[in-house]
């Protein structure tokens, strides 16, 4: 219900904000005709969606999503946060340690009981995807005085 | 013929030289390791390592992908024989008889069989793909947008149908990915659309983070939330890898027949590695003289599907090549590579860059020859990669995503879509939703709209004349044909009951 619910509120914006744009004519399309279209196709194929879902009458040949019990969301809730807070972090505390910092926090959250051993395998990585993104990739990676000092130390 | 010959005699020169080479066998190698982990299937590879296509050539680039995507059927092979865990979804059916034949004994064999029907349906599929490619786009030139228009609402129409799940979910995430595809600056009059004032949303939304999103992350997601299970595989003797005679008698016409079924099934839009496996299973459950044995080890039943999942990526690759269209999420991803390094598939490319074309056909040779080299003496080797902790492999991905993410457009909007679609993607298939549409469509949409927009301009605003073009009447009235005919089935079955 709360997806169907999510994907209709997204069709009503995206229908919404595509009357803003020019229409032009079938002639002339202008940018907001295709996108008119789309969006008044999404509204009623998301409404239709959730009339079958609030009916309580899930959609034809629906897969089944898997049980959820036992589900370990504590990780999956982490994963999302570490991804999320990775580019936040990234321009201020640079490459390497804003690396670690996620790569430690994920490896924590599978296995608490070893800080040290999860410690170990983040600053691996962490110096490992520096020396092969920046020197093997030549990709120009956020850097720092530390950076400047791994790039040196590897050329 | 002559054309042909002179293009792969030409091909093999390039692709044996040192470099591609290595691509071909990195991706053999790494497309194996791919299918044999449970959850990481060919796309999720593909995505993680789209960024790093960046800095080989495109033909490289192409070389790698290909690769992955052989190497993964074949990975996915191991797994399902040995330990009952399909690697990735075409090797579902390979669980059922592969494994059977593994718990009496025969592990070696099934695990042969599946290699040697590899490499023939791989040979088989890239003739294929080497004589239709070129015809089809000899034809494809003469194409104009009201053409290009048909193939791709046609494309998007199969691909719906025949993905699976529900056609309404299908058609939601279709119509979500053209609608993420409008975003940007319209090509034609220059007008912001969707950006609500972030610049950087001007270039439209790229298709990298979201694929690494929806493949990549949400995978990840999929795969943690589970509890992990230790895995322990038999070991296989090189001996034991020889299948008896009787066995050989048995699995050699399934191999051809899977073959040639699964190259036509790589032609239609969908998600036909998978499809193909089914179809060739019971194709051969009917054609067998022991219809009983299937489901308790019959030999066929491996022979037959991982042929024909091997041969539908040939086929996958004839509509990318001939007209720049992908009909599979995998394909959108190969689309992805080529378009970062500025190139544009389709009957134009095969003209210009032949030189391309040809030394991706002649590296799929090598590589399908090096899956049987390398793929067979190594299986111990690969099925320990099982071994390796999710929690050390996971976080590896996860962050493999990010930087690759980062390192095309050091865009922090890029990495933050990552973690948006990472979360759709996620729920979205909680949910049971099939997000491959959602993927194509935002590479096929764009191309949709130019192309309507074009048309008309021609025609002078007359839909009739774009639609009533003999071609496109027949690509219309197929997709017609593709939803009317099982509605109908069904409607007069309902009738009989």
């Amino acid at each position: 219900m709360f997806i169907s619910l999510a994907l209709f509120g997204f069709s009503l914006f995206y229908f919404l904000s595509s009357l803003h744009l020019k229409m032009g004519t079938p002639r002339n399309m202008g940018p907001g005709f295709v996108p008119a279209m789309l969006g008044g196709l999404l509204l009623a194929s998301t409404a239709f969606h959730l009339i079958r879902v609030y009916r309580g009458r899930p959609p034809e040949q629906e897969t089944k999503p898997s049980p959820r019990e036992n589900l370990n969301y504590w990780a999956v809730a982490g994963i999302l946060a570490c991804t999320a807070a990775y580019p936040l972090i990234l321009e201020t505390v640079k490459f390497v340690a804003s690396t670690f910092i996620v790569g430690f926090a994920m490896l924590l959250l599978w296995k608490p009981r070893k800080p040290f051993f999860s410690f170990l395998i983040a600053l691996g990585m962490a110096l490992g995807c520096f020396f092969l993104f920046s020197r093997f990739f030549g990709v120009a990676l956020p850097s720092g005085f530390f950076e400047r000092l791994l790039f040196r130390i590897g050329a | 013929m002559w054309e042909i010959t002179q293009g792969l005699l030409g091909g093999f020169g390039a692709a044996l030289k040192p470099l591609y080479f290595f691509y071909a066998l990195a991706g053999t190698i790494l497309g194996t390791i791919t299918g044999v982990l449970p959850g990481l299937g060919p796309l999720g590879a593909m995505a993680i390592l789209l960024s790093f296509t960046l800095k080989m050539d495109a033909t490289a680039a192409m070389i790698l992908f290909a690769g992955i995507y052989y190497g993964a059927m074949y990975g996915g092979s191991t797994t399902s024989i040995l330990l009952n865990i399909p690697g990735e979804a075409a090797s579902v059916v390979t669980c059922i008889d592969g494994y059977q034949m593994a718990q009496k004994g025969r592990a070696g064999a099934a695990l042969a069989v599946a290699a040697v029907g590899s490499f023939i349906a791989g040979t088989i599929s890239i003739l294929g793909l080497t004589v239709v490619a070129l015809y089809l786009s000899d034809i494809a030139l003469r194409f104009g947008p009201a053409e290009f228009l048909a193939i791709g609402v046609c494309g998007l129409m199969f691909l719906i149908r025949m993905t699976g799940g529900s056609l309404l979910q299908s058609l939601i995430m279709t119509l979500i990915g053209m609608a993420l595809g409008t975003v940007g600056i319209d090509f034609l009059t220059g007008a912001e659309r969707f950006t609500y004032g972030i610049n950087e949303l001007g270039q439209g939304i790229e298709f990298l983070p979201v694929a690494m999103g929806i493949f990549g992350i949400a995978e990840v997601l999929l795969s943690v939330q589970g509890k992990e299970v230790p895995k322990t595989a038999q070991k296989v003797s090189l001996r034991e890898l020889l299948p008896t005679r009787n066995e050989w008698k048995r699995a050699v016409p399934p191999m051809f027949r899977g073959s040639v079924m699964g190259f036509f099934m790589g032609l239609v839009p969908g998600p036909s590695p998978i499809i193909s496996t089914f179809v060739s299973y019971f194709t051969e459950k009917r054609l067998s003289k022991h219809p009983e044995e299937f489901g308790h080890g019959a030999i066929e039943a491996v022979a037959g599907p991982e042929s024909a999942n091997n041969a539908a990526v040939g086929g996958a690759y004839v509509p990318l090549f001939a007209l720049g269209i992908p009909f599979t999420p995998a394909m959108a991803m190969v689309l992805g590579a080529l378009m970062l390094h500025g190139l544009t598939p389709g009957p134009n490319l095969m003209k210009e860059k032949a030189d391309l074309f040809w030394i991706v056909i002649a590296s799929m040779y090598i590589g399908n020859f090096m899956l049987i080299i390398l793929n067979l003496p190594l299986v111990n080797v690969f099925v320990n990669i099982l071994r390796v902790p999710q929690r050390i492999l996971m976080p590896v991905i996860v962050l493999l995503c990010l930087i690759g993410v980062y390192s095309v457009n050091a865009s922090l909007l890029d990495l933050l879509l990552l973690a948006i679609f990472g979360l759709i993607g996620y729920v979205l298939r909680q949910a049971g939703f099939q997000v491959a549409p959602l993927i194509l469509a935002l590479v096929i949409g764009p191309m949709i709209e130019t192309s309507l927009r074009q048309a008309l301009k021609i025609t002078g605003g007359d839909l009739a004349e774009v639609v009533f073009r003999p071609i496109c009447l027949s690509l219309y009235v197929a997709t017609l044909l593709c939803f009317a005919v099982p509605l109908i089935l069904k409607w007069t079955k309902r009738g009989k009951g």
